[in-house]
Parts: structure tokens; C-alpha cells; sequence
């Protein structure tokens, strides 16, 4: 429950690159060279890359060079033991196995309750709608951490600790409001002409959802299934409290733990980080293109 | 995104007879004429985990800040009412101002410097060639993508005592004098100082991208106009973009202040709340007194506090967006 702080997460992406094909062409008309401003963007992308490149430049340096007073800028020669010996500490495996069992489940489960929720809340009217609207934005802006403690509490007393099913619904819960509200505006943007058709045609409701709404809003929920992989995926503290056997532990949570107690071996640490990093920020850059079809066809009005 | 239903959402009650105009037109949800079954069955998985998950620990979390909670309750059971003594004790505990204090100056100290380097990135972004722009937004990418546990991780590794390279450089640099030794989170101010990097290196990305995504979609005339007015650089930037920006601006800060309010794995991987507790916000004392010193109703009540301060600040933004009304 530590992620609800990402939630613009896949939209502002989605937004940054819906801009730049537009602004493109505006630019060409408008742009003066500017000297200035190339130099302190270089520099700023210095800055920014430099913490990657020293975690990409470490891990791939031999173990024995990393403890050294004069840090060298290349790794030379380069060498891949830091992720061999990753691989083969304790309990990394079998952490980066739980790690992908609960992210799978959290995408499976709140992508499933996210599109028939929002289903039911964008092409029914009933009672009671706005409210509930309102509650999931308002929902979002409880500190995740503040839900902690009793839910701790209330999974003890329920046995649930030390239990993925535990661990999987707290992050479902986590992500559900902000893939309600994303996937919400995929089937606004659906014109109600679709399912009159479908209905004179003589589809059934359930028939409907599944192969009339389910490959239009499919775009939505690529994006949301995104979002929910990254929270599950990258969330530590929610794993930290709830999984006390160390067996159980999930990626994060055992990375946690190896740098505390295993301070010194910074090389398998930080290949470790990267073989755990390295899926999200893939998915992160795969989705800016995905995203982009996503978001103009949920932005297209019916 | 921005999708229109705005004369449909007026009144949320659902008629009740299966009359339906149909006319030459029919009215734009068809969806009118069903009952309330289908939408019930599809709303309640949702609903169910979201009240267990959610609502249930919610009321749960207001219930014990007014118990006596501790390890005794936890085995057996049973805790006592106590009224509002876990709030007295944590109002007269002599660590609640300086973290309220240091909570708020830290939050705002992080929003601020997040708005300012991220809005002057995106105009940056629109002044420089495409391949520039597409390479400073990669960089940016990659650094917001970083999972918060391994940035935090790199984090410790870059600031290592002996072997950490900010430390190599800055002895090199032979202002500073040798600091090859130096351990940054032994001392409250620079523990706070490396976190702040830390979390601005990881912030500004989503605020640049998506300001310069609210920029980029500006149009052209505008800034044509103004020119042909003799307006220039800053003149232009205050009197076309920010008005533009605006709500774009609003939203971006607001959750800034949410995330930053709420900051927690950064602080706690790299500092535990230490050196003396001197790093110790209101997330990380709400977590200590709950799951260090087992005290569950007193961290409750931290947790409460915390939240009806974020309430009353972003108070305001809320009703904004309830009020608005287009969105719902």
C-alpha cells in the first residue's frame, strides 16, 4: 500500500507522449537556435543519467574492484559475476519467484474487478453512482501507510500474514480507484449506438461486456494492467510488515534485507537492483508507445 | 482523456420505469430503460474488496487510536477503551512539534524544488531540437521508472563511506577537504540532505514530462499573437503558458504534496528516522511507535493526525474538483 503515491503514473506518460508529435511541429515553425539551452540540458541529462550509469557501471565491474578508494568510470575488464553471484545468494530465486507470482495475480485480479466495475459505473445508471465516484477519488488520497497498521492488525487476527492471498488483495485494493477512474474514461468514449446495435442483434448483457467492450477498452486496460504491475512489483512496505518468514519474502523486501545484513557485497546488491529494476523500467518505456494508441483512441469522443 | 458526459451525470438515480423515449432519437443512454441487477452483480467484487481492503481498516484504524493497544492486546485480544489518551500522549510526547516541524518544512522544502527545476525543465524542453528533447526525456524516464527500493539502494552505494564515488569526487575536488570517510547519514541535516536529492532526482521527471506535455499543447497562435505584441521570453511565459498550465499546474503540485507529505521508503532504507530520531517524519513515527514499539493505538493516532493535515491541506484542491462537476 505504499504506491498509492504514483497514481498519474501511466496517464502523465500517456500525456507526454500524445504532446510531442504536436509540439514537434509547432517548434520547427518557432525555434530559434539556442546554444544556451542545449549546454544546460546536457547538463542536466548528465546529472540525471549518473546514478544509473554508476549502478550499471558497478554491477558489471569484478567483484573485487568495487571496494576500491579510486572508483574507475568503465568497468575493465567487465565482468558478469556480481549477477552470477546474485543469482546464487540465498533466498534470491525463490524471492524473485514470489515477487512475479504476486504481480501476476494483482494485474489478473484488479484488471477483472476494474473493467466490470467501471463498466457498471459508465453504462448503467443507478442509485447511488455519484456517490461512489466520489468516494474512489477521495479513497485515493488516504496515505497508504496510514491503512497499515490495522490492516496489520486485522490479518493477524484473520491468520492472513505470511499470505500471498493477503498480499495480493491489499495491492488490488491499492490499485483498484485509480484503474476504476482510468478505464472509466475508455468506455465513456464508446458511443451507446454500439450497444443498441448489439442489443437489437439480441446480445445478452454478459455477451456485451465480453465481446463488445472487453476489445474496445483494450488499450485501457493495458494501461491499468501496467500500473498495477509496477505498484505490486515495486511496493516494499506493504511486503515488509506483512511477510515475516523469510522465505516468503518478495524481491524488494529481500533486497531490503541483504543490504542490511550483508552490507559490505555491494556488487551482488547492485546487480540484484538492476535484475529487479529491469522489468518495470522496461514495461515503463514499452508502454510510452503503447499508451500512445491507448490514450488518443480514449480520448476520441462517441 | 477528457471525455464528456456532463448532462448525464446531473442526477445519479436510476429510473424506474422500462418506458423509454423512442423516439427518431434515441436518448443517449439506452442503458436507462435496465435495472439495477447487472450493474450490482459487475460493482460487487470491486465494492467488496475495496470495503474489506479499504473502508473496514479505515474504521478499524479510527477505532484503535482511541485503545490501549500494545503487544498485550495483540495476543489476547482484548484492548481497552482509553479515550482520547493516545492522542494526549502524542501531543505532550516531546517529538511531536519537531516532526510536525520537520514533516512540513521537508514537504514543502521537496514541492518546491520539484516545481521550480521541473516547470524550468519543460520550458527548457521547448526550446531545444528534437533529438535533445527526446534524449533529456529517455534520461528522465529511466530515473522515474527506478523502483523507489533500488534507487534508494544506488543511493546508499553512491554515498558510501570509503568506497562511495560522491565522496571520491568531492575530495577531488579539494574544496571541501577530505572526504573520503565521511558518513552523510550520521548527521541529521545531510541524512536529510541526501534524502532530498534522492527523492527530487526521482520526482522531477514526472513533473517535467508532464508540464511539458501540458505545454506542448498550447497552441502556436497564442505565442504568435504575443509576439506580434512585442511581448518576449519571461513576459510570454507569465502572460500565454502559465494561464494555459494552470489546472495542469494545480494537479501536478497537489500530488507533490501528497507523495512528499507521505514519503516513506527513502527515509526509512536510508535512515530509519536516525541519527537520534532526528530524521523522524510523521510517516516514520507513525511506523515506529506502531511496529517497533508495539504501541498500535498511539501509532493509530499518528496516522490520523497525519492524514487530517493532508486533508486540510489539500482541502481545497478537493472541493475544486468535486465541484467541478464536469468530471463526474
Amino acid at each position: 500500500m505504499t504506491t498509492t503515491a504514483q497514481p498519474a503514473t501511466a496517464a502523465g506518460t500517456a500525456e507526454v507522449v500524445g504532446g510531442t508529435a504536436r509540439g514537434e511541429v509547432r517548434r520547427r515553425r518557432r525555434r530559434a537556435k539556442n546554444p544556451g539551452s542545449h549546454l544546460l540540458v546536457y547538463v542536466l541529462c548528465v546529472i540525471w543519467i549518473f546514478p544509473i550509469y554508476w549502478m550499471l557501471n558497478t554491477s558489471f565491474k569484478a567483484p573485487a574492484d568495487i571496494l576500491s578508494t579510486t572508483p574507475a568510470f568503465l568497468p575493465s575488464p567487465p565482468s558478469i559475476q556480481n549477477y552470477i553471484d546474485a543469482f546464487t545468494k540465498a533466498g534470491f530465486i525463490s524471492s524473485l519467484l514470489n515477487s512475479l507470482g504476486v504481480t501476476l495475480a494483482t494485474v489478473v485480479v484488479s484488471i477483472a474487478l476494474g473493467f466490470l466495475a467501471s463498466a457498471a459505473l459508465t453504462k448503467f445508471r443507478f442509485f447511488g453512482r455519484r456517490a461512489i465516484l466520489i468516494t474512489i477519488i477521495c479513497v485515493q488520497m488516504i496515505p497508504g501507510t496510514a491503512l497499515l497498521i490495522p490492516l496489520f492488525l486485522s490479518f493477524k487476527s484473520l491468520g492472513l500474514l505470511n499470505n500471498y492471498a493477503g498480499i495480493v488483495l491489499a495491492y488490488v485494493a491499492t490499485v483498484l480507484p485509480f484503474s476504476i477512474w482510468v478505464l472509466r474514461s475508455f468506455f465513456l468514449a464508446l458511443p451507446d449506438e454500439i450497444e443498441e446495435a448489439a442489443k437489437v442483434d439480441g446480445a445478452s448483457t454478459w455477451r456485451i461486456l465480453r465481446s463488445i467492450y472487453l476489445p474496445l477498452v483494450l488499450p485501457g486496460l493495458i494501461s491499468t494492467s501496467v500500473f498495477a504491475f509496477i505498484n505490486a512489483w515495486n511496493d516494499y512496505i506493504t511486503a515488509y510488515v506483512m511477510l515475516e518468514d523469510q522465505s516468503k519474502y518478495t524481491l524488494p523486501v529481500w533486497l531490503v534485507s541483504f543490504s542490511t545484513n550483508e552490507g559490505t557485497d555491494y556488487g551482488g546488491l547492485i546487480a540484484a537492483s538492476v535484475i529487479f529494476s529491469l522489468p518495470v523500467v522496461i514495461f515503463f518505456v514499452l508502454v510510452q508507445r503503447n499508451l500512445v494508441s491507448g490514450m488518443s483512441a480514449g480520448a476520441v469522443k462517441g | 482523456m477528457s471525455s464528456d458526459t456532463s448532462q448525464m451525470n446531473a442526477r445519479g438515480i436510476a429510473p424506474t420505469g422500462a418506458d423509454a423515449g423512442r423516439g427518431s432519437h434515441p436518448p443517449r443512454g439506452s442503458a436507462r430503460r435496465r435495472r439495477w441487477v447487472a450493474p450490482v452483480i459487475l460493482m460487487a467484487p470491486a465494492m467488496v474488496v475495496l470495503a474489506v481492503i479499504l473502508g473496514y481498516p479505515l474504521v478499524r484504524l479510527v477505532l484503535n487510536s482511541f485503545q490501549d493497544f500494545g503487544l498485550h492486546a495483540l495476543f489476547t485480544g482484548q484492548n481497552e477503551w482509553i479515550g482520547i489518551a493516545n492522542y494526549t500522549a502524542i501531543f505532550t510526547d516531546s517529538d511531536f512539534l519537531p516532526v510536525i516541524g520537520r514533516t512540513l518544512v521537508f514537504t514543502l522544502g521537496l514541492c518546491v524544488a520539484c516545481m521550480v527545476i521541473g516547470m524550468a525543465m519543460a520550458q527548457l524542453m521547448t526550446r531545444v531540437g528534437g533529438f535533445t528533447r527526446m534524449l533529456l526525456s529517455f534520461i528522465l524516464i529511466l530515473a522515474w521508472a527506478l523502483p523507489t527500493v533500488s534507487s534508494t539502494l544506488v543511493w546508499q552505494w553512491l554515498f558510501q563511506p570509503l568506497y562511495g564515488v560522491f565522496n571520491w569526487v568531492i575530495t577531488r575536488l579539494g574544496v571541501f577537504g577530505d572526504y573520503t570517510e565521511h558518513s552523510w547519514t550520521s548527521e541529521p541535516f545531510q541524512a536529510f540532505a541526501i534524502v532530498f536529492i534522492l527523492i527530487v532526482w526521482q520526482a522531477v521527471p514526472f513533473v517535467a514530462l508532464t508540464l511539458y506535455a501540458g505545454q506542448s499543447q498550447i497552441s502556436s497562435d497564442y505565442y504568435e499573437a504575443a509576439m506580434l505584441d512585442g511581448a518576449t521570453g519571461w513576459r510570454i511565459y507569465r502572460s500565454v503558458t502559465l494561464p494555459f498550465l494552470r489546472p495542469v499546474l494545480y494537479l501536478v503540485a497537489i500530488l507533490q504534496v501528497i507523495w512528499h507529505f507521505n514519503t516513506f521508503n527513502q527515509l526509512w532504507i536510508l535512515t530509519q528516522g536516525g541519527p537520534n530520531g532526528k530524521t523522524t517524519t510523521l510517516s516514520i513515527w507513525s511506523f515506529q511507535k506502531a511496529f517497533a514499539s508495539n504501541s498500535f493505538g498511539q501509532g493509530s493516532a499518528i496516522a490520523i493526525v497525519t492524514a487530517l493535515m493532508l486533508m486540510v491541506i489539500t482541502f481545497f484542491y478537493i472541493r475544486r474538483l468535486v465541484h467541478s462537476g464536469e468530471k463526474l
